[in-house]
């Protein structure tokens, strides 16, 4: 019951305000639809199916920019933990690039890419790449040494450890890594089929919806995007609980 | 066949702090040592130098057949060595599903074990919602499950009560004199000395020496009474007394 209420408060002051300023008309109603019209859009959207080709499209280069990520990121960070030396060296390059907004690469994955989806998805994949290798690498270097070395004790081979131990230390991190980089290509996702030619996605119907002044329409796809966001990371939160268990506990 | 350990000249500095300046002993193979002195003496040390995880400056170290021995080494720091994504269970059978066993024949290991484990002890929990005691329980199980012939023991039934302590305690011995295992201890606790060992070394403050060697022929198993009898108490004092002069108060 207390998590219900704790889950509920925020949303239901949220909404309040919003009611009371759109029926006071605080701010020009036009620019600023009530809660109500909003949310009744944001149903109409979804039950007519209008907005499905977007969403999919948006969940479509998400999630295969974020199999990138993982597929190569995971891999490559697993290496560089283990070697401090290799890390050594191109720490500089995956800080820099990792700080580095990824929607200032787009002209130029533009060029190397073409127009297409693909310069999108590269352009996603490579930054939210960084950074699961930063986390995941980060997970092995800062593994527990007296785990490790007792383990070691036991007579393993380093595969034997690797499944064992290290593995498993990485784990907590690499879901860390994992989750920030679901968030971020989401907003970068966005970002880039906002303003560069595409003709289905979440962000190219937020700014047609801005050019033809549909409020309701485009406070609903808002709302349609956080959600996406929530709901993504929502999942990690739960693979989280699940499968590092031990987190925070040790 | 005697296989002693034998330590020679050993030498071991941490930055300007000399641990050991040409410390010498031997450990008798087969049987219970316990290495007992002040804080920082390098008692825990000296088990890493033996186990190959700590090289030192200069000295010999024989460790015959290291290679071929079974060995185990429970840490000080036993939380830190459980591994918490496995429970309790899968923690002690570690060391055998390392070495391949069936499924079959760690089950029937562990079943081996039951006697000595409380009741309470929940083997299907993980460490983390285990009490420190129960932890200690789990690594010093995991260091016996392979019959190590050699085992390392640092200071590691600190967080037991005293009737699980005592148990272990028994549990060890039968373990020793089955196994003929040799079985070097390093402790705080005068009683657990005196009731384990063989052979008590007191070690000096830095840098360390061999203070003094005490004898214990009281025979095994020493069980509970033998805690309250006049022989253990002129023991304990002896042990007591050596302690005593290598301190500075």
């Amino acid at each position: 019951m207390k998590k219900i209420i704790h889950f509920v408060s925020g949303p239901a002051v949220l909404f309040f305000v919003w009611y009371s300023v759109s029926a006071l008309h605080l701010v020009e109603p036009f620019f600023l639809p009530g809660p109500l019209v909003t949310i009744k859009k944001f149903f109409q959207l979804l039950i007519s199916g209008n907005i499905l080709p977007d969403l999919f499209a948006t969940l479509f280069r998400l999630g295969l920019s974020f199999l990138i990520a993982v597929l190569v990121g995971v891999p490559l960070g697993l290496m560089l933990g283990f070697s401090k030396k290799l890390y050594r060296h191109v720490e500089f390059l995956i800080d820099f690039f990792r700080s580095l907004p990824a929607s200032a690469l787009f002209p130029l994955f533009l060029i190397l890419f073409g127009a297409a989806d693909w310069s999108k998805i590269a352009v996603v994949a490579f930054a939210s790449t960084l950074i699961v290798i930063f986390h995941t690498a980060y997970g092995v270097l800062h593994s527990s040494k007296t785990r490790t070395l007792a383990t070691r004790l036991m007579g393993v081979n380093h595969w034997q450890l690797f499944c064992h131990v290290t593995w498993w230390e990485t784990l907590p991190h690499t879901l860390v890594g994992l989750r920030h980089a679901v968030s971020l290509s989401l907003a970068v996702i966005i970002v880039t089929e906002m303003f560069v030619g595409t003709a289905v996605g979440l962000g190219r119907r937020i700014i047609d919806f801005q050019i033809t002044y549909e409020m309701p329409n485009l406070y609903a796809t808002i709302l349609l995007a956080g959600l996406v966001g929530y709901l993504s990371n929502l999942v990690f939160i739960f693979l989280e609980a699940r499968a590092v268990h031990w987190n925070g506990r040790v | 066949m005697p296989f002693p350990i034998l330590i020679n000249n050993l030498k071991k500095k941490f930055g300007d702090e000399e641990i050991y300046r040409d410390l010498t002993l031997t450990l008798e193979n087969g049987a219970i040592t316990a290495l007992v002195g002040p804080n920082g003496c390098g008692k825990s040390t000296l088990l890493k130098i033996l186990a190959g995880l700590v090289q030192p400056d200069s000295g010999e170290c024989r460790l015959e057949l290291r290679e071929e021995l079974k060995f185990s080494y429970i840490f000080q720091n036993y939380q830190e060595t459980l591994l918490p994504w496995k429970t309790a269970a899968d923690n002690i059978a570690l060391p055998l599903h390392l070495q391949k066993y069936s499924r079959a024949a760690v089950n029937q290991k562990i079943a081996r074990l039951a006697k000595w484990l409380p009741p309470s002890l929940a083997l299907h929990r993980y460490p983390y919602q285990l009490s420190g005691g129960q932890q200690q329980l789990i690594a010093f199980w995991r260091a016996l499950i392979t019959d190590p012939k050699l085992l390392f023991i640092d200071e590691s039934f600190s967080a037991l009560d005293h009737e699980q302590a005592l148990r272990l305690r028994l549990a060890l011995q039968e373990y020793h004199c089955e196994q003929k295992a040799t079985v070097v201890i390093v402790s705080h606790n005068v009683d657990e000395a005196v009731q384990l060992a063989k052979t008590i070394i007191v070690l000096s403050n830095r840098p360390t020496v061999v203070s003094q060697i005490i004898d214990n022929s009281l025979p095994y198993p020493r069980t509970p009474a033998t805690l309250v009898t006049d022989e253990f108490f002129a023991l304990r004092r002896q042990v007591l007394n050596a302690l005593h002069k290598v301190m500075s108060i």
